[in-house]
């Protein structure tokens, strides 16, 4: 049956199981345990919704199995931190549009230790950079005029470090 | 990207990336430079995972809703912050929407922009003004109109807002009547603000007062208002007459934290009153003022007290820390500085050895020890988790022995220019089982000793310095801070600061430091929280 390799001492019982199904028809099975790490899927879970499949329109089935591999790792029993943030770097060790999509699947399900990871992921792309090169990097559009471009940049001058 | 070159009408700008060096524009303090580099950068930006951001010119940014945006930028320093407000209209709306937290440069020139700031950042709970000594500050008229825009602030933080006055400050309380935290350095306004401030900011739970021009002799008394019920923690420093805080010091009497630091004046009726109508009071911090054994007999019964520092308070003796023993059984951290008056000693610790059974950090500056008393302390207090000394002449190689044999719940131990020799160190690497980390810093120890210690303490991490005898270090200004205020004014030097000079040198300040408090400020600070000082 569950072949757990964790040391917990509560007793043995057969791991609850939770189907999700995404906006792209792909099911997917995560251990109840697993799934309470998101808030959306824990009052679901409460109110006994989670009996038939769970659909979730806002998630695609290439993302949804990311996080619920994220999920099973982080409720996973025992697991060290300095491990667990190794996983979690290569985690996010991607390509932007999937970690960016992270972000979106984990603030829809809310899932705060995923969100935190997606979102300083991002973070460490913007760090240092210019705005320039912030631009070029992420395609943005410079809406400015170039007196708006001017307000903002003395109005920064006012704020320390 | 085509990108209008920005046409500054002061300078003209030379197209250079900017984010290394920093530009001075205008004769303003350039911080960043925020202007966007033209098209020398080649780089596409590739970093991190393979795809970056070229492919397919996407903005993937666009599709995250403007509270993950912002939970981006959490993650970001006002370095990155104010760079990425610069990108384009919605990164600037998001991070001034997101933004709680501001520390301006409060000159005097801010005021015609502060509109516009304050409809950029219109979620500040939390605000500095820091204004440098060279410049004029902002004035009272800022100060009401900050209030105006920033109704729900919680934290003010004044650093050399010379230009605000009792109006200003009183005028700001009326309208930020949320506000749970005040710091103020440095200003020149007095008792009349501070009484607004109580009367109006009816939460307030921190109150840090330094060197209010303000409260002079004749300054009217101050508290308790009606803050006065939810006061928690006040420090006062550097005041000329800080005795006019009396009537808050008592009325508040839910204060769980005192500091008094550098003010003038005898406080020992004032804390004699304390120790009868706050007993709720958990830590209290007395630096170089005219205190007592009286006065320490007063706060002694304050029976809650758990942390206490007496630092260089030279009319406190054994009498008054076996008073503060007797009553205070709660006691955990325990600093004395004695600063080398050998009034305060083995005695003293005698009694806090048999009363304060819960001490978990101690820390002796200029104190004569013996083994007499640290063997007690050994024995006594099991908890003892944090041992720091300095400047004393009597922890030889029989103290060390007597620590490393009795303390058995040790965790990190300091000690610093002591006369002990490979013998006393050699001890340390038998006892003390709990150990964690050790800092020594003493003359005549070898570098032999250094190596057995390590070796038989491989798990502990270690800061060795075998310091020579001329080095002028922390210790070297202590010596020779033993000096009272300063007689002759005249040596002041003339100029825009004299008053300033004259303020201070009423005061007898010096910067000297201390590196082994330093430490366990540290050390502390890191371990709880309860210190709500950010």
């Amino acid at each position: 049956m569950s072949s757990s390799s964790s040391s917990s001492s509560s007793p043995p019982c057969p791991k609850k199981m939770i189907t999700l199904k995404s906006s792209d028809g792909e099911t997917f099975e995560i251990e109840e345990i697993a799934a309470l790490q998101s808030k959306t899927l824990e009052n679901m879970i409460d109110e006994n919704c989670a009996s038939t499949p769970i659909p979730l329109p806002n998630v695609k089935g290439k993302i949804l199995a990311k996080v619920v591999e994220f999920c099973t790792k982080h409720a996973e029993a025992g697991a060290d931190a300095e491990t667990l943030r190794a996983w979690d770097a290569e985690f996010v060790g991607v390509e932007h549009a999937i970690v960016f999509d992270y972000i979106l699947a984990a603030n829809f399900l809310e899932i705060p230790t995923l969100l935190d990871l997606a979102c300083e992921s991002v973070a460490e792309m913007i760090k240092g950079k210019t705005p320039d090169e912030i631009r070029k990097f992420f395609n943005i559009n410079n809406a400015f005029s170039p007196e708006e471009e001017e307000d903002v940049r003395r109005q920064n001058q006012w704020a320390f470090e | 990207m085509g990108q209008v070159p920005s046409s500054a009408s002061t300078s003209p700008e030379p197209s250079h990336r900017g984010i290394s060096s920093s530009q001075r524009l205008d004769s303003l303090p350039s911080l960043e430079e925020l202007i966007p580099s033209f098209d020398e950068d080649e780089e596409e930006g590739e970093e991190g995972g393979g795809g970056g951001g070229g492919g397919g010119g996407y903005d993937y940014t666009g599709d995250l809703p403007d509270e993950c945006l912002a939970h981006v930028f959490h993650f970001l320093g006002t370095g990155d912050r104010k760079r990425c407000s610069a990108v384009c209209r919605r990164w600037l709306r998001v991070d001034g929407e997101s933004r709680h937290r501001l520390s301006l440069n409060a000159r005097a020139e801010l005021l015609p922009s502060l509109p516009s700031v304050f409809a950029r950042f219109d979620a500040v709970a939390k605000l500095a003004l820091r204004c440098d000594r060279k410049s004029i500050s902002l004035g009272d008229e800022a100060l009401v109109l900050i209030s105006f825009k920033c109704r729900s602030l919680t934290r003010l933080k004044l650093r050399g807002c010379r230009e605000l006055t009792d109006l200003g400050v009183a005028a700001f309380a009326e309208n930020c009547t949320r506000l749970r935290k005040l710091s103020c350095g440095s200003c020149s306004f007095g008792a009349r603000a501070i009484n607004a401030v109580l009367d109006h900011c009816v939460n307030l739970e921190e109150l840090s007062i330094k060197r209010l021009r303000g409260i002079h002799d004749g300054a009217e008394p101050i508290g308790p208002g009606a803050a006065a019920k939810s006061l928690r923690s006040i420090c006062l420093k550097e005041l000329i007459n800080g005795q006019c805080f009396a009537p808050l010091l008592v009325g508040a009497r839910k204060l769980s934290t005192l500091k008094l630091i550098r003010c003038l004046g005898d406080w020992d009726n004032v804390l004699q009153t304390i120790g009868g109508s706050n007993p709720g009071l958990l830590e209290v911090h007395l630096e170089r003022i005219q205190v007592s054994d009286c006065g320490l007999s007063g706060i002694a019964n304050c029976k809650g007290i758990e942390t206490l520092h007496v630092v260089k308070v030279p009319e406190c003796s054994n009498l008054g820390l076996s008073s503060i023993a007797e009553n205070c059984r709660q006691l955990r951290k325990l600093h004395i500085d004695g600063w080398r008056i050998n009034r305060i000693g083995d005695e003293g610790l005698v009694e806090v050895a048999k009363q304060c059974l819960q001490l978990q950090e101690l820390v002796l500056i200029g104190v004569g020890v013996t083994h007499s008393s640290l063997g007690l302390i050994g024995s006594n207090c099991r908890k003892l988790e944090r041992l720091a000394f300095c400047g004393s002449n009597t922890v030889r190689d029989a103290e060390i022995a007597c620590i490393a044999a009795k303390c058995e719940a040790l965790k990190k131990l300091c000690i610093k220019n002591f006369p002990v020799s490979d013998v006393g160190i050699e001890s340390l690497s038998q006892g003390c089982p709990n150990l964690v980390k050790i800092k020594v810093k003493c003359r005549g120890m070898s570098g032999q000793v250094v190596e057995l210690l390590k070796e038989r303490r491989g798990s502990l991490v270690f800061n060795l310095d075998a310091c020579e005898i001329e080095a002028v270090d922390d210790i070297g200004v202590q010596e020779s801070a033993v000096e009272f205020p300063p007689a002759n004014a005249s040596d002041v030097p003339s100029g825009s600061n004299e008053r300033s000079m004259l303020y201070r040198a009423k005061l007898g300040l010096f910067a000297g430091r201390n590196l082994v408090a330093c430490t366990f400020r540290r050390w502390s600070n890191g371990e709880n929280s309860s210190n709500g000082k950010s």
